[in-house]
């Protein structure tokens, strides 16, 4: 186990922050923690790196019980969300700091640079001053010089947050590379679920302090266990139901329970399902797929590869959103203020909260 | 806001400002330079190279070194607990710190002999610091205590703590981490403020004459020497100190003109 | 990396506690400011009061003492008043406008925060004394003295205000929006209307903190004016200098009460402007 977080606590004043998390994280893992601003989880990274002191709990890396240690001996390697660059000093330097700390011979020391920078592919960037780079190339020194000392566990805050989008994609594969390529234990933090499916093996979802559920992408995204990741994680349409038998009922309408689900009889529950799973088809026509129920089209919006369609739900006025491919629409001559069937490919079942 | 070329109207706001600067700030400068020199450069440097003026003058370099040295030192530490410390009473200790401009230095003084003078409420102190050379180190740390502080906050502020967190996390200790990170990037900022505190320093009058001046030599510093040498008649000595005073300030406001250039450079 | 690791363990070993290490540092600070602040407020304080109000008020209400106090708080706001006025104009035009010989004006305000203020008091004796070109002029044919005069403690006051309203005003209006004056004048607005009502309101703060400023220095100011002034009582000695000529005459308790007025007002003043600032920010910040 590289990373164990037990119950730990932090408050401010008597607001608690980060309210009683536990974790633990493989060797070679990339842990991505997930969740809104304000949510706590940089605080949890700040208490693994010792810069932020615990108000309870227990933190040990590589089995090595770090909590009342000072940052200076916990091996962590940190990328700040600005970078946090000397602004006084070189690339190299940057990345020779904490080496030249540790008073490693300057021949070793320069030997262990040049791979670092020849592992983010900045070689001729030595001598540079970090006010003379990009903000990409800023970031990708920032997590050399956090990984010169070959730390027990990378923490990276928002890395890609300051960037623009059209280059945060490609950092995150050279990133995602590194990290594999060292096999070092990562946790980074992330408002942002498309990084999150794109870097994470594992996603832990962080609101108010709380760690709500912890799982793979695929998990998260298909079955979350709350409203908060379902909504959090994408696009979802929810609705209020309940179980009978193998049936789920919503009013008169009912469709069979998936086969995952281990609600009782007569509980209430909610019924979740993303707008790809949604299967539209004129009211004349056969639908292919259980029938959910038939609304009117509200609205018709380019979304890229796929339409975005609104459908208002009869008889409650309940909107559904459907994402469809523009080739099914045209075949079928749809427009705003048409009827139409509509049907759900697959479905998720949550409490009700 | 944009640059402009002049147009009419800023022609005459433009020569309004010159005429209001000229002979606010530097027809004073004249006449006190071309009433020196009246009679040639030799009374000039007969006058600064008199025993009794240099011994002032020294005194007066003395006081201003050490009291930048020390309130260099201190400054800094201020600085950097009121920007990265948090506490019940900050705001209030940091609005304190620009008091010494404002008080009167003549009050600062005064305050000095009810303390430590004769019949002071600490009179038997073991220090001497009323009417003592000592005291007078303690008035002039005083009067210049705000300007290093200052000019450090901002730019410790605009770095933010995280430097200093990267560095605990690649293993640099506090000290290290000053050392390595916070030293070099407040450099600039502290230079321009050990500036400012000498040019104070040096200029400093009115709280030191009423705790100084007593006795001649060993508390008399320059300005005080110029004060006397006015109502003594020594006309010649006392314009003198008073030109070499100023273009030691004028020296100062070089340097620091240049520093405010590295400054915005970073 | 094991030998790395052990390395690291060592130098990390140095530091020991840092926490503790920066408690003890807060604290000295914290004693250290009150000391050194906060003492000379709670002498001045308890030296000004300690006999009782009614003393206190005598010692302030002496025709010397109170033509003292007047006579530095009216020279000081008229200073301001004109300061402010000068002051943005002077920093208008270096913001606004290229020239050449604009790097020189612009060092050369700095002179009164370079230049002692005894000496600023021997520069004007010299240029306004009644032998001088300057000063004779001005006496004979203007019937204008300002040696030994209250012209001259304004003219003094006036040296050393001069930066203060510049250096508060200069940043603000640099960072002045162009766009906003674009807009406004794209609207419609004239010059003038627009330096009234768009440029005007945003650089108020600054002008008004940057005069009060130079209004509490010039409150307690001794140098220049001792010099200047000729000390005159009840027509040309301002409150500090009072102080000055008591404590050396050695009747300190007249000194006393008249400290604290001046240093009541200085005080009100700086942590009254400070406050007001920030809290004009905050409310500024608030609205964007």
């Amino acid at each position: 186990m590289s990373i164990h977080l037990h119950n730990i606590i932090k408050k401010y004043g008597t607001t608690p922050v980060v309210d009683d998390v536990s974790l633990e994280i493989e060797q070679g893992e990339l842990f991505v923690l997930l969740g809104p601003s304000g949510s706590g989880k940089s605080t949890i990274l700040r208490m693994i790196a010792g810069l932020a002191p615990l108000d309870g709990g227990k933190i040990s890396l590589n089995g090595r019980d770090v909590t009342n240690l000072p940052p200076q001996k916990r091996h962590t390697g940190f990328v700040f969300q600005n970078y946090s660059l000397f602004q006084h000093m070189t690339v190299a330097q940057n990345i020779g700091f904490g080496l030249d700390i540790q008073k490693i011979p300057r021949a070793q020391r320069k030997e262990r640079i040049e791979e670092l920078l020849a592992l983010i592919e900045m070689k001729d960037f030595g001598g540079r001053l970090p006010s003379q780079l990009s903000g990409g190339q800023q970031q990708r020194v920032a997590v050399a010089r956090a990984l010169a000392q070959k730390p027990d566990v990378l923490l990276l805050d928002e890395p890609f947050g300051a960037l623009d989008v059209k280059i945060r994609g490609q950092l995150r594969q050279n990133l995602r590379e590194i990290q594999k390529r060292l096999n070092v234990t990562a946790i980074l933090v992330t408002h942002d679920q498309e990084e999150a499916f794109e870097l994470a093996d594992r996603i832990g979802i962080i609101d108010k302090g709380r760690l709500l559920e912890i799982g793979t992408p695929d998990q998260l995204y298909r079955h979350p266990a709350s409203r908060f990741t379902a909504t959090f994680l994408g696009n979802a349409n929810l609705f209020n139901a309940h179980r009978n038998g193998t049936m789920i009922y919503m009013g008169e309408k009912h469709l069979p329970a998936p086969p995952n689900t281990e609600f009782l009889a007569g509980q209430p529950v909610q019924m979740m399902f993303r707008p790809e799973e949604v299967v539209i088809a004129p009211s004349s026509q056969p639908l292919d797929g259980d029938l959910f129920g038939e609304g009117i089209i509200e609205s018709i919006a380019f979304a890229g590869a796929l339409e975005r369609i609104a459908i208002k739900l009869d008889p409650t006025g309940e909107l559904i959103q459907a994402l469809i491919s523009p080739d099914v629409t045209r075949k079928l001559g749809l427009r705003p203020g048409d009827s139409v069937k509509i049907g759900v490919k697959n479905f998720h079942l949550l409490p009700v909260e | 806001m944009k640059e402009r070329n002049l147009s009419l109207g800023g022609i005459l706001l433009l020569l309004a400002v010159l005429i209001y600067a000229g002979v606010l700030l530097l027809a004073p400068v004249v006449a006190l330079i071309s009433n020196t020199f009246q009679d040639g450069f030799d009374p000039f440097w007969k006058a600064i190279t008199d025993g009794e003026a240099l011994g002032t003058l020294w005194l007066s370099v003395r006081l201003a070194v050490i009291a930048s040295m020390f309130n260099a030192i201190i400054g800094v530490m201020v600085a950097w607990v009121l920007v990265r410390h948090n506490f019940w009473g900050k705001g209030f200790l940091n609005a304190l710190v620009d008091l010494p401009l404002v008080i009167s230095p003549v009050i600062v003084g005064y305050v000095m002999i009810v303390l430590f003078g004769r019949l002071g409420w600490l009179k038997d102190f073991p220090i001497k610091l009323a009417f003592s050379w000592e005291g007078m180190l303690v008035l002039t740390v005083f009067v210049s205590l705000p300007f290093v502080i200052r000019e450090i906050q901002p730019v410790l502020g605009g770095m933010g703590k995280e430097q200093e967190e990267a560095a605990y996390t690649l293993g640099a200790s506090p000290w290290g981490t000053f050392w390595r990170i916070i030293f070099p990037s407040i450099r600039h900022a502290l230079t321009y403020g050990i500036v400012l505190t000498l040019a104070r320093s040096l200029g400093e009058f009115g709280a030191v004459a009423v705790i100084g001046g007593g006795t001649q030599g060993s508390t008399e510093s320059a300005t005080i020497y110029i004060y006397r040498s006015l109502n003594d008649r020594n006309y010649a000595g006392a314009y003198s100190m008073a030109l070499l005073l100023g273009i030691i300030s004028v020296l100062i406001l070089i340097v620091m003109n240049n520093l405010r250039v590295h400054k915005r450079g970073g | 990396m094991a030998q790395a690791v052990a390395q690291l363990d060592s130098s990390a070993s140095q530091a020991r506690s840092p926490q503790i290490m920066f408690w003890g540092l807060r604290l000295s600070v914290i004693i250290y400011l009150s000391v050194m602040i906060l003492m000379p407020i709670f002498v001045i304080s308890v030296q000004g009061l300690r006999d009782g109000w009614d003393v206190f008020w005598t010692s302030i209400t002496r025709p010397v003492a109170w033509n003292a106090i007047w006579l530095s708080v009216w020279t000081a706001g008229l200073m301001a008043v004109i300061n402010i006025v000068m002051g943005t104009t002077t920093a208008y035009v270096l913001v606004r406008y290229r020239f050449w010989g604009k790097g020189l004006l612009n060092s050369l305000i700095d002179l009164p925060f370079a230049i002692p203020t005894l000496v600023t008091g021997v520069m004007l004796t010299l240029l306004y004394g009644p032998q001088t070109p300057l000063g004779g002029f001005l006496d004979d044919e203007l019937g204008i003295k300002v040696l030994y005069s209250q012209t001259g403690i304004i003219l003094a006051l006036l040296f050393l205000g001069y930066p203060f309203v510049i250096r508060s005003v200069q940043p603000v209006m640099i960072k002045l929006d162009a766009a906003q004056q674009e807009a406004a004048h794209t609207l419609g607005a004239s010059q003038f209307t627009t330096f009234r009502r768009v440029i005007l309101p945003a650089l108020l703060p600054a002008m008004l903190s940057g005069g009060l400023l130079s209004f509490a220095r010039a409150l307690g100011e001794f140098g220049s004016v001792v010099i200047i002034s000729g000390n005159i009582p009840m027509r040309t000695q301002t409150a500090a200098v009072y102080v000055y000529s008591q404590v050396e005459g050695d009747k300190m308790a007249s000194a006393s009460g008249v400290s604290l007025v001046i240093l009541f007002i200085a005080l009100s003043t700086t942590l009254g402007v400070d406050y007001w600032y920030k809290r004009n920010r905050e409310r500024s910040r608030e609205r964007a």
